[in-house]
């Protein structure tokens, strides 16, 4: 037999009224469709959450570019030597084989009167619910003198994968004594405690490999997360490497040049040998080609992650304005899960309980001298808002430390097994 | 590794009775709500893996009901250290602990 289209919708509504199951919410054609553009922290989470919890009610098709997953989180574990690129390396065969249809394409518009997503490759996707999770891209004209054409001269190393390399073997060629610059974002952006837990791990492998290297951190804010306890332990482990010029000393003020390879902070050029320049942050571009951003970010309600912009798109992770909770992988991933709650309900009317988030981040100083920060997180009409919190202490033991180092590994095969199956 | 060695591995991983902590036998006898449990738990998978598997962060599947509890309500109560946890706890009901504590216990059944 045949099925043109008509006779294939026929066919469908008739099933959905035989069984007078509610999917009746997904537009009378078959099992509702919901859609995943990005398969990172938020967007895998959400894909496999919704599969694994509609137990086939639910049509998934997880839209993202890479075949192999890189995640941003312990990629300065990497740079420090403390892991292998193929540790934080993910595929999404476990996601395919647990009924998600896996595309590896570029999404590059959404066309929200019609509800499809259209493919670089060709094509599009039709969802009743689109749920995107794109990450970041970077601001225009962030940081005078660079723009992606540079990246390979200064990379940024904020997505990880080839970045990442790229920056390890530029680390790795330093002539001794030599100097590595870096640009530090300004808020809000990707990860808060990631470009310092990335001088620590460049101090790290310089320590021992180029001890008369020398790292200057050109920030633009007076004040970063986890400050107290980076700054206490780069005092501790790296003491006279690290050169930190916050905005009261020009790290405001900042060019590069990437073919002098020099960097100019307040007047002053500095030539060097590294510079890692990480721009100021914007949602990826999807996000604002479905027209759901006001101005870099998308603003999402937090009871659902829905955009204010339009009931069936949400938007999850560092791409989403969502109010108090940092854009973290962690975040994503607890943002994912309420989103996922929230889409099934409303297409196949399973049961939607009171939205909880939670984050922490974990950050490596050196060698088993781990530290983390999080909260707690509720929604409320106007934000996801902050509950209760903590953060590590300065002057901790080394036995403390130690654990939470321990920690944040167990994490990380936690997490990644929680997005990628 | 074999299935019955990760089973034995997280049984073992469970705490003793704490004898310095124990919680009334009213809140032990809550029966906890299964679906409810099981997004709630959603939380909790982000670092304990759902398969029971335990690099650096201990599996909590399998457990008995009353060691869960018990674990949980001292977090709450900070008579256990560990700030994710007291923070995670802290905003737990006592019906919520026991709806955590079925959905665990039936992952390694």
């Amino acid at each position: 037999m045949t099925l043109n289209r008509r006779s294939f919708i026929g066919t469908s509504a008739a099933v959905a009224a035989a069984v007078s199951a509610p999917m009746v919410k997904a537009g009378g054609h078959g099992k509702p469709r919901v859609v995943v553009v990005g398969g990172g922290a938020g967007g895998a989470t959400a894909a496999r959450y919704i599969a694994k919890d509609s137990k086939g009610e639910i049509d998934v098709t997880l839209i993202e570019p890479t075949r192999t997953y890189y995640t941003c989180f312990f990629s300065n574990l990497y740079l420090g030597g403390f892991k292998e690129i193929s540790d934080i390396g993910h595929t999404y065969g476990n996601l395919a084989a647990a009924g998600i249809n896996v595309v590896h394409d570029w999404a590059v518009g959404v066309d929200r009167d019609a509800k499809t997503v259209s493919l670089a490759g060709g094509g599009a996707v039709p969802y009743d619910k689109l749920i995107l999770s794109p990450g970041i891209d970077f601001v225009d004209g962030a940081v005078e003198g660079w723009d992606l054409s540079a990246q390979n001269a200064m990379p940024h190393a904020y997505k990880a994968g080839s970045q990442s390399e790229l920056l390890k073997a530029q680390l790795k060629a330093m002539p001794q004594g030599g100097t590595f610059a870096m640009v530090a974002p300004p808020n809000p952006f990707r990860c808060p405690p990631g470009p310092y837990e990335r001088v620590s791990m460049v101090a790290h492998f310089l320590k021992n490999n180029n001890p008369t290297a020398k790292i200057i951190v050109a920030d633009p804010k007076p004040k970063f997360s986890k400050m107290a306890l980076f700054q206490e332990g780069w005092s501790k482990h790296y003491d006279g490497m690290i050169d930190w010029v916050g905005p009261d000393f020009g790290g405001d003020n900042v060019s590069v040049d990437p073919g002098a390879m020099t960097v100019t902070i307040d007047g002053e050029v500095n030539k060097v040998d590294v510079c890692n320049v990480i721009p100021a942050m914007k949602a990826g571009r999807i996000a604002e080609l479905a027209g759901v951003t006001d101005g870099n970010w998308a603003p999402v309600n937090a009871v659902d992650m829905s955009t204010k912009a339009d009931a069936d798109i949400h938007v999850l992770g560092d791409a989403a304005a969502q109010g108090d909770m940092p854009k973290s992988g962690f975040s994503a991933n607890s943002q994912a899960k309420v989103c996922a709650m929230a889409v099934r309900g409303a297409l196949t009317g399973s049961k939607v309980f009171p939205a909880k988030f939670s984050n922490t981040c974990w950050s490596l100083i050196d060698t088993n001298d781990g530290i983390k920060v999080g909260a707690s997180y509720k929604a409320t009409d106007e934000k996801i808002a902050k509950v209760d919190g903590f953060i590590s202490k300065t002057g901790e033991s080394a036995e403390l430390r130690q654990a939470t180092y321990e920690e944040s590994e167990g994490w990380y095969s936690g997490i990644t097994a929680d997005m990628f199956g | 590794m074999p299935t019955w060695v990760a089973f034995a591995t997280s049984v073992a991983s469970a705490p003793s009775a704490e004898p310095a902590f124990a919680v009334s036998a009213e809140v032990l006898a809550i029966e906890g709500d299964f679906d409810y449990g099981e997004y709630l738990a959603s939380e909790c998978t982000t670092c304990h893996q759902a398969s029971g598997g335990n690099d650096g962060i201990p599996s909590i599947i399998g457990w008995e009901n009353e060691d869960f509890v018990t674990a949980m309500h001292a977090y709450k109560q900070k008579h256990r250290e560990n700030p994710v946890m007291q923070m995670i706890a802290g905003r737990l009901a006592d019906d919520e602990i026991a709806a955590l504590a079925v959905y665990f216990k039936s992952l390694a059944e």
